[in-house]
């Protein structure tokens, strides 16, 4: 389950107006090409830009959107002309990704207000947030709390699995010593019984 | 002049005949003025007369309209049944249903006339029992007719909207992707065409009660609202389509995360009932416990009572005299035996 890239572009321009007018502006991008060769990671990176600008450009506002493409899924949100990409591959879960999206939407707005609204040009300074992001939530469970806490109840309930079954034995076991401790009680009374007989019976011998 | 008569077996009430004729002509010729006092009772019989001439003449004209219309409902009911999925006669169909409705309601309306007329002629002429009865009969006969013809209708148009569900289901089953939009456009177009046919299917039968006169509507309506949807449907199907594959994939992110948080809600529920479970298990284990704690004891007590018993028995051997004594003579008892048989 790994994250390869994670782009925002502002799609302002592409909605309404003609088809060659500019496309999606990078706005934001971090990538993961650590799997290519070196010498293919220049390319990996233009190839993911170029596949995120044509799905930017065609996911209309306010809506989100999942694109396969060769091995990798593409998820797309687009919220008010803010745009949200997110490559990955087939394991990661659908919902997690587009809470993904929607965190690292905020967090940009949180950071830059509405400036990005007038960016015309690629934005090529990285940004740190994104790039730890990017390390951080390769692990869907970061960023999905619901995916985090469905994980932990299904390993508590495999706890309790196991408990059950310890239980069990110890069921077992104490039955073992019920019946043990029953036969040792018996036997000791009769003991007793035939001391007692010793010492009344014959005094005289 | 019937004493005059009255040694012919018969009585001959001619000129008697002859005269009350003469008077309905002058009665009739004069139309104004204040008639005598015989005039209102001639015209008694002689407006009885045309009202019940008048009476059957309205009673067969409906009698006509009705068989004509259920002539139509047989020819509409052939229609119906023998439609299939390509070769669909709507038109002629809904031409026809509407026109049978037109019918109905017409003829209904002149059935609820000949009522009206005919309780004020009841009410109003001294006509014989005989005339009461038969008008009665012959305006239940009708209303009966009428309410027969419209349940054949009715009958019709179900089975007509059975068919075009069968033709839908068909549809959907070849063509997948016109599935959605079927659905969607269905519940759309129906409280748009439910509008405009409902002032004409408002009043089919009044004399029906709510139950039957509601069905009636709902099946019409629906039939009336499908011929005409599947036409303007294929024009609107490339509109709708482009917004429900996004609204789908809204729907399903959305939907995701409701399943998600239903899993984990059940997930929550299983935990508990296993945690439940372990407690029942644990509280009947410790029952277990208890009983083997008793055991455990009791046999400590006999053990112990035994060995109290021992040693008293131990010391009762070694300490005790009177067996010291007991034995010496024992011994004494035997040398003596011994040496009385050597000796």
């Amino acid at each position: 389950m790994r994250v390869t890239a994670l782009v925002i572009l502002n799609s302002a321009a592409s909605s309404s107006s003609s088809p060659e007018a500019a496309d999606p502006v990078v706005l934001a991008n971090a990538t993961d090409v650590s799997r290519f060769g070196y010498f293919q990671r220049f390319a990996a990176r233009e190839f993911i830009l170029f596949v995120a600008r044509t799905v930017a450009n065609r996911t209309p506002a306010g809506q989100r959107q999942s694109v396969q493409h060769e091995e990798y899924k593409v998820h797309s949100y687009n919220r008010h002309d803010l745009c949200a990409l997110a490559f990955m591959d087939d394991h990661y879960p659908v919902r997690s990704a587009f809470a993904l999206l929607n965190q690292i939407l905020d967090e940009y707005q949180k950071a830059f207000g509405e400036s990005w609204r007038g960016v015309k040009v690629d934005a090529t300074q990285p940004w740190p947030y994104l790039t730890e992001a990017l390390t951080k939530f390769q692990d869907p469970a970061e960023v999905d709390k619901l995916f985090k806490i469905q994980r932990d109840l299904d390993e508590t309930k495999i706890i309790l699995h196991k408990t059950i079954e310890n239980l069990l034995d110890r069921g077992v076991k104490l039955d073992d010593l019920v019946e043990k401790s029953s036969d040792l009680s018996a036997a000791s009374q009769m003991f007793y019984k035939q001391a007692k007989k010793t010492n009344q019976c014959c005094t005289m011998l | 002049m019937s004493t005059r008569a009255g040694q012919a077996s018969y009585r001959d009430r001619t000129q008697e005949f002859l005269k009350v004729v003469e008077n309905c002509k002058k009665s009739s010729s004069t139309v104004d003025g204040p008639s005598s006092s015989t005039a209102p009772y001639l015209e008694g019989p002689k407006s009885a007369a045309s009202i019940q001439s008048e009476f059957s003449r309205r009673a067969s004209q409906i009698g006509l309209g009705i068989h004509q219309t259920s002539q139509k409902l047989s020819k509409l009911a052939k229609l119906a049944k023998r439609t299939s999925v390509f070769d669909d006669p709507t038109i002629e169909i809904q031409e026809l249903t509407s026109v049978i409705k037109k019918d109905i309601t017409a003829l209904n309306s002149a059935v609820v006339d000949l009522q009206l007329l005919c309780s004020l002629q009841n009410e109003s002429g001294n006509l014989s029992r005989d005339t009461t009865n038969h008008s009665t009969t012959v305006v239940d006969n009708l209303k009966n007719r009428l309410m027969s013809t419209t349940k054949e209708f009715k009958e019709v148009l179900t089975m007509r909207t059975e068919n075009l569900k069968v033709h839908e289901s068909r549809r959907q089953l070849f063509s997948s992707s016109a599935s959605k939009e079927a659905a969607n456009p269905f519940l759309r177009q129906r409280p748009l065409v439910s509008k405009g046919s409902n002032e004409s299917s408002a009043p089919p039968a009044p004399w029906e009660n709510g139950s039957t006169s509601s069905s009636p509507l709902f099946p019409r309506r629906k039939s009336n609202g499908d011929p005409s949807s599947t036409q303007p449907l294929i024009p609107q199907q490339q509109q709708q389509q482009q917004q429900q594959e996004m609204v789908p994939l809204q729907d399903s992110y959305m939907q995701s995360r409701a399943e998600a948080l239903q899993s984990v809600e059940s997930t929550i529920h299983e935990l508990s009932n296993i945690f439940t479970q372990l407690a029942t298990m644990v509280s009947q284990q410790g029952e277990l416990a208890i009983r083997i704690d008793e055991n455990m004891d009791d046999t400590l007590a006999n053990v112990e009572g035994a060995q109290g018993q021992l040693l008293k028995y131990l010391n009762s051997i070694s300490s005790n005299r009177w067996l010291m004594i007991k034995i010496f003579f024992v011994l004494m008892f035997f040398l003596m035996i011994f040496l009385f048989f050597v000796a």
